[in-house]
């Protein structure tokens, strides 16, 4: 009894008793559904009980193999692929901007602007789908102006497998390039304005202040922004479930919604389904690590 | 702010127009389609199809009671603010604790249980949502509102014990210590001193946590199938897939479900933005 009483100490109780909620919450539904469903990639479970079921057999990689030779497994690869270019080469070097003239005050009514162009980021996603599908389709404001350019302009834009993408790649561009401006912006405030000051004393030109203090003040804040929006790419789900459902012929599908067709359209492919999960997760630890490595390698200034 | 003052010969003034046409750019478009979409939803359906883009002729909010009506958005009003309020409390409270005990008890699991919440912060939600189903159904969880309160919780733990941790570590270790020598219990300590002085990162968690949970929809989504256990957004969709062609009301319905979050992020605006930049950090 001694030893335990010894083991048992009063720190002990403490920290097992405070960490235990979150512990067990987290791994339940988070840390566990990871493994889980890398087991689940690799059986025959299609439904029924997923415990004492005789029929679920180990089938190895054979799910993962048909993902590859699925087509809509590389239309919907392609289309994350489009929406994360969106995101590093297009919201990260706009959010920059905004940040920018919003804090040097190259604009007036910045703190309006500010407010506005972050404002998509707090609206459902769901409505900024449905609404934002509704603009651009043949009754929407997008289809009246092009036709204002161009008389007979007829509006295929939902319709059209190949321009279906563009206005989803669009609307992401709206809604996030905020986030990335407020995230410069905080980070840009925490540059000492001494500093700036100091070298626009010594004759420094405003663009040698942007290229040798600022950017490199920033070098790792833009790191994190582009694992941000690394993840957030391979995250879109909503948007498209909202805007075009995939469609037209599953051609503006991403791998979140790939995999929720087939796990929950038609008859169930759980396996499948789960195989994609792990390649998503996979994927995107391998992305995050490729930013890292090349931030060792050519940045690193921070 | 004499230093943020630039001289204007800096920047050519056609470099000045740009930047101006670039931010009226972004404001426009998010301020007229949400405009557009407001007086749409004054115009009735026969109106909408002769006057797409114009100001209604005889602009009504007939719409509105209508599309709350068959939307029920009473019930998905309650379930969202249950869900929302209910999760952000069990978030900042397990945050709390745990960030608490990795912070300030000596502990070997510490490294492991820490790191195991900041991988947490890189996954995607996306590829737990097949597996979470089945253990839904498995355990009997699916259809409940404990089943989409648990996972609510879980998602919003890994950023809120980073954040959390991270604030606990900068308290000095010396105010937990003299407390311990005053043979105050680590209970006692983490409620009445360690609580009151976490205010600021319990509100950048609650901010974070209110805009996920009021704006989720994908596990709620194949978490639930009863009407009664609906959200907003979940509702939303619904409501304007059946009525696709029923332009006012479905504008309405949009309208209402975008009001309350506008209206919290005009009030907590500084909050928000400060939030969303703490949100941000790299795994």
């Amino acid at each position: 009894m001694k030893r335990v009483a010894h083991w048992w100490t009063e720190e002990r109780r403490a920290y097992l008793l405070l960490v235990l909620p979150a512990v067990a919450v987290y791994w339940a539904v988070m840390a566990f559904p990871t493994v889980f469903s890398f087991i689940l990639s690799l059986t025959s479970y299609n439904g029924g009980p997923i415990f004492n079921n005789p029929n679920i057999q180990l089938v190895g990689f054979t799910h993962y193999i048909r993902m590859f030779k699925d087509q809509y497994f590389w239309i919907s690869l392609k289309n994350n692929g489009l929406i994360m270019a969106v995101s590093v080469f297009g919201q990260i070097p706009l959010g920059f901007l905004f940040a920018y003239v919003i804090h040097r005050k190259l604009v007036r009514f910045g703190d309006f602007f500010q407010t506005i162009i972050y404002l998509p980021c707090v609206i459902s996603t769901i409505i900024v789908g449905r609404l934002w599908q509704s603009f651009f389709s043949p009754y929407g404001p997008f289809t009246e102006f092009m036709q204002k350019l161009q008389p007979g302009w007829e509006n295929e834009l939902f319709f059209d497998p190949n321009l279906a993408i563009l206005p989803v790649l669009f609307v992401i561009l709206w809604m996030y390039t905020g986030t990335y401006m407020i995230i410069f912006l905080a980070n840009l405030q925490k540059i000492d304005p001494a500093l700036i000051e100091a070298a626009r004393i010594d004759g420094a030109t405003e663009w040698q202040v942007l290229i040798r203090i600022m950017l490199p003040a920033l070098s790792g804040v833009i790191v994190t922004a582009c694992i941000l929006a690394i993840s957030g790419s391979l995250k879109s789900f909503d948007l498209l479930y909202a805007m075009t459902g995939g469609n037209p012929a599953r051609r503006t599908s991403v791998l979140a919604l790939y995999m929720y067709d087939n796990a929950f359209r038609h008859s169930p492919k759980y396996p499948l389904a789960n195989a994609i999960s792990v390649f998503m997760v996979l994927l995107s630890f391998a992305l995050i690590l490729m930013v890292r490595f090349t931030e060792a390698k050519f940045g690193g200034r921070e | 702010m004499k230093d943020q003052i630039i001289k204007k010969t800096d920047f050519h003034p056609v470099l000045r127009v740009f930047v101006y046409l670039m931010v009226a750019v972004f404001t426009v478009l998010t301020l007229y389609p949400l405009f557009w979409l407001f007086i749409s939803s004054l115009k009735t359906n026969t109106e909408f199809q002769l006057n797409l883009l114009g100001w209604p002729q005889n602009p009504t909010f007939s719409n509105y009671p209508t599309a709350w009506r068959l939307a029920q958005f009473d019930t998905l009003f309650v379930n969202s603010i249950f869900f929302t309020t209910v999760s952000t409390l069990l978030v900042i409270a397990f945050s709390l604790m745990a960030g608490f005990a990795f912070a300030k008890i000596r502990s070997k699991a510490t490294t492991f249980l820490h790191g195991s919440f900041i991988i947490g912060i890189l996954l995607t939600l996306q590829s737990i949502m097949v597996p979470l189903f089945l253990m839904a159904i498995s355990v009997g969880l699916y259809d409940t509102r404990l089943g989409v309160l648990i996972p609510y919780v879980g998602m919003g733990l890994p950023i809120g014990i980073y954040l959390c941790t991270e604030f606990i570590k900068s308290i000095p270790d010396s105010v937990v210590e003299s407390a311990r020598i005053d043979g105050a219990s680590y209970f006692r300590i983490f409620a009445s001193i360690i609580t009151p002085m976490a205010k600021p990162v319990g509100v950048t968690l609650a901010i974070l946590n209110v805009s996920g949970v009021w704006n989720e929809f994908m596990l709620i989504n194949i978490l639930v199938s009863r009407d009664a256990l609906r959200t907003l957004p979940v509702g939303i969709l619904k409501f304007s897939g059946a009525l696709a062609s029923d332009h006012g009301r479905q504008f309405a319905a949009l309208t209402i479900g975008l009001v309350p979050m506008v209206v919290f992020y005009l009030i907590f605006r500084k909050q928000i933005t400060k939030g969303v930049s703490a949100g941000a950090v790299k795994g």
